[in-house]
């Protein structure tokens, strides 16, 4: 079959994705009404839209890479991956709703847009040269427009080569070759200041240069799950004969590569933010690691444990079942790498804005954040408020004992527990012969870490209590990553953020919600993709490299 | 009918008669030709495959793609042994630093704990990468008799630069049946043919 025909059974299949998406849009947001800024709709909005809007571009990506490399494998199916480069155009229509949100600020995602709070904020200010509504629309309209000119563009002259019978050998390939040429640079940079601008901007305060590159493998590794499982839907309904085992051990390679990359990547901003242990930025995974656990830790099993030991034999490469298999976990975990990029920080805007509306009087707070919402109450912004956990309060004034630069007196509502962990490490340690021990310090600010380290030095025969007297900043019941615990008062505004946050469906988790909506975009993008897919031949048969594709070993 | 260059110790013979037979216990007797290019070999070897003629080995100076199907080979399992070694090498790396930082050494670095998991990860993974391929490379080196002092035992000088080598096993054959393999290597445009007495 030359031609793939949308058939009525798939249009129906992705019409109705398409309204149950719509359905969990409109329940979302009038089940999460004006107190809680309809955050929850408007970031599952965010979320599904860059994640396939990146999806495309990345397709556009891979098709300009593997061009001007001369590559000739996957020329066979390079139709499926025009398709997904063209749903940038309902892409940039998305994200227009989500910039026209920012001038009538009909959402409050990204906290830079909040002017008073801008002028507050040394942070907000300094970045705001970038972090604005201008440059936001400029990078939206200016940038993804620009990719769909070229991908668009690049898919025009394949589709004219397939058109025009006379013997053109690489007429058409080399005009291809130039806009993909001519993409791939842009793109590099573009798609990183864009990610910057989508995504990353949502923890305003924070940054890393990893970022862009982290989410960017993130998004080349669904884009390869997803064109495996197309594929092999395809094939099952008879289109891509020439498509066989020796591709798909090739596109699983890359499901399987990219996957460690993304680790690498992920890893590596890890290990520097936790190494540097600067409050600023250990903020970001200390919110994750703390009140985010099982999101945290699955994304890492289904995008690294899962595709390395299913992935790495040989013969799951080739067999349809497990390849299937692995990609779509591997493709929905990347969704949910997504939704920790984006939730925790939005969950966090929205509790801050729950206080500014709120002042400081704790009855308003309440009914500011309604009755779902009691489990947060614990980390109003009122320090001193009664009914505040012990603990909460214990270390919340050792903050404000430290930044006073009182670092010796012991504060009055110290924690028992603490004192004890404290001892009892000290103790442990001292046990080993020779050797000078410390206790673990765990990131308070630095004059205080200082202090401490050059009174280890001299302090073997003094007491525990002499030594450990300045170390206030032992907090009970850290799971793991005690040791980045960052500053308290460095976390630039976010001194609540401390606080354990309770579950919250939509946040902590996906619910049902998000779930449906994912669903229902995935069902526009194969809508899109599909019915692109059947406006032009499925096989370019004029490309100089199609012979290669379908003579393809491993 | 192609010549038969017959290589004794002490030199070759070109045009010997290849019935005469030098062959002791322990020896086996090679007749092999030589291809200049991969794509005869493949066409070769597919016409070997439907004579039904027993190739003993074909020796290529480049991994040649799709001819590990038509020779019948079963895939490698050498990276079963990567992937153990690999397990090994993970194991001792991790194992050593908790072991040296939790118990034999423990130092304070840059305020973290004793036993900081992340610091630990990049050693883990070299010695995980060290290990499977130290690993590979030995039992590769065990099964082939490779490794150092091996006496290397190559049929021919150019299998190793440009020629592609087909093998058969001629020890036990008759006139007749050698007859046919000079035929086939006719047929198939081989460039030489040779015979060679070798180790077992």
């Amino acid at each position: 079959m030359e031609t793939f025909v949308f058939s009525s059974r798939a249009k129906i299949t992705t019409l109705s994705m398409m309204g149950v998406g719509l359905l969990c849009l409109l329940i979302t947001f009038f089940a999460d009404g004006g107190e809680g800024h309809h955050m929850r709709f408007w970031t599952n909005f965010l979320h599904n839209s860059v994640f396939f809007v990146g999806i495309a571009a990345i397709a556009g990506f891979a098709l300009a890479a593997f061009t001007t490399a001369y590559a000739g494998w996957f020329v066979q199916f390079k139709r499926v991956w025009e398709s997904f480069g063209t749903f940038l155009l309902p892409g940039l229509f998305l994200l227009g709703v989500i910039m026209v949100g920012l001038f009538t600020h009909g959402h409050h995602l990204y906290h830079w847009n909040d002017d008073a709070a801008v002028a507050s904020d040394a942070i907000l200010e300094h970045k705001s040269s970038f972090l604005n509504k201008y440059w936001y629309t400029f990078g939206t309209i200016g940038f993804v427009g620009f990719w769909y000119f070229m991908i668009g563009k690049m898919r025009n002259i394949s589709i004219a080569e397939d058109l025009d019978d006379r013997d053109n050998e690489f007429t058409y390939y080399k005009r291809y070759k130039k806009y993909a040429a001519i993409f791939l640079p842009i793109f590099g940079f573009t798609s990183a200041a864009m990610i910057w601008q989508w995504i990353m901007s949502i923890d305003s305060h924070w940054y890393s240069t990893m970022f862009a590159w982290y989410a960017s493998a993130s998004l080349f590794v669904a884009m390869t799950a997803l064109t495996i499982m197309l594929l092999i839907y395809l094939k099952s309904r008879g289109y891509f004969p020439g498509v066989n085992e020796e591709h798909f051990h090739d596109l699983g390679k890359y499901l399987f590569a990219i996957s460690i990359f993304w680790t690498y990547v992920w890893f590596s901003q890890f290990m520097l933010i936790w190494y540097a242990n600067v409050g600023e930025e250990t903020i970001y995974f200390r919110e994750r690691m703390q009140n985010y656990p099982v999101l945290f830790w699955t994304n890492l099993g289904l995008n690294f444990l899962l595709p390395f030991f299913v992935l790495m034999r040989n013969d799951t490469k080739r067999k349809m079942g497990t390849l299937f298999f692995a990609s779509a976990l591997v493709f929905f975990g990347h969704w949910l790498d997504f939704f920790s990029m984006i939730k925790p920080g939005a969950r966090l805007s929205l509790i801050e804005m729950t206080e500014h509306a709120g002042g400081h009087a704790e009855g308003e707070e309440h009914a500011e954040m309604g009755a779902a919402h009691a489990e947060e109450d614990e980390f109003g912004h009122d320090q001193h408020a009664e009914g505040h956990d012990a603990d909460e309060t214990a270390a919340l004034a050792q903050g404000e004992v430290v930044s006073e630069g009182d670092n010796l007196q012991d504060p009055a509502g110290r924690n028992e527990d603490a004192i004890d962990n404290e001892n009892i490490h000290f103790d442990a340690s001292e046990e080993e012969e020779g050797v000078p021990v410390a206790n673990e310090f765990r990131g308070g600010p630095p004059d205080t870490r200082m202090g401490g380290i050059d009174e280890l030095a001299s302090a073997t025969d003094r007491t525990d209590a002499d030594v450990f007297e300045p170390n206030h900043f032992i907090q009970e019941e850290n799971i793991g990553d005690d040791e980045m615990l960052g500053h308290l008062e460095a976390a630039g505004g976010h001194s609540e953020a401390l606080s354990v946050l309770g579950f919250k469906s939509g946040y902590t988790l996906p619910g049902l919600l998000e779930i449906g909506t994912f669903i229902g975009f995935l069902g526009g993008f194969l809508f899109f993709v599909l019915s692109k897919l059947s406006t032009a031949r499925m096989e370019p048969k004029h490309d100089p490299y199609l012979e290669e594709s379908l003579h393809h070993h491993t | 009918m192609a010549t038969i260059r017959i290589e004794r110790e002490g030199g070759e013979v070109t045009g010997g008669s290849p019935e005469e037979s030098y062959v002791r216990a322990g020896q086996r007797e090679i007749l092999f030709g030589l291809y200049d290019d991969e794509v005869k070999l493949l066409d070769a070897v597919r016409a070997a495959n439907d004579a039904h003629l027993d190739i003993d080995d074909v020796y290529t100076p480049f991994p040649v793609h799709g001819l590990d199907p038509l020779l019948g080979l079963e895939e490698s399992r050498l990276h079963i042994a990567g992937f153990i070694f690999g397990t090994i090498g993970c194991l001792v790396g991790f194992g050593f630093m908790t072991w040296v930082f939790t118990r034999d050494w423990p130092i304070i670095f840059g305020g973290k704990p004793y036993w900081s998991v992340p610091a630990f990860i990049p050693i883990t993974f070299e010695l995980t990468v060290l290990f499977s391929a130290v690993g590979m490379v030995t039992v590769f080196y065990i099964i082939n008799g490779l490794g150092p002092g091996a006496e290397p035992r190559r049929l021919h000088d150019r299998i190793t630069d440009d020629k592609f080598c087909i093998a058969f096993d001629v020890t036990e054959l008759g006139t007749s049946e050698v007859d046919r393999l000079r035929d086939y290597f006719d047929r198939t445009g081989v460039e030489t043919v040779h015979q060679k007495t070798v180790a077992a």
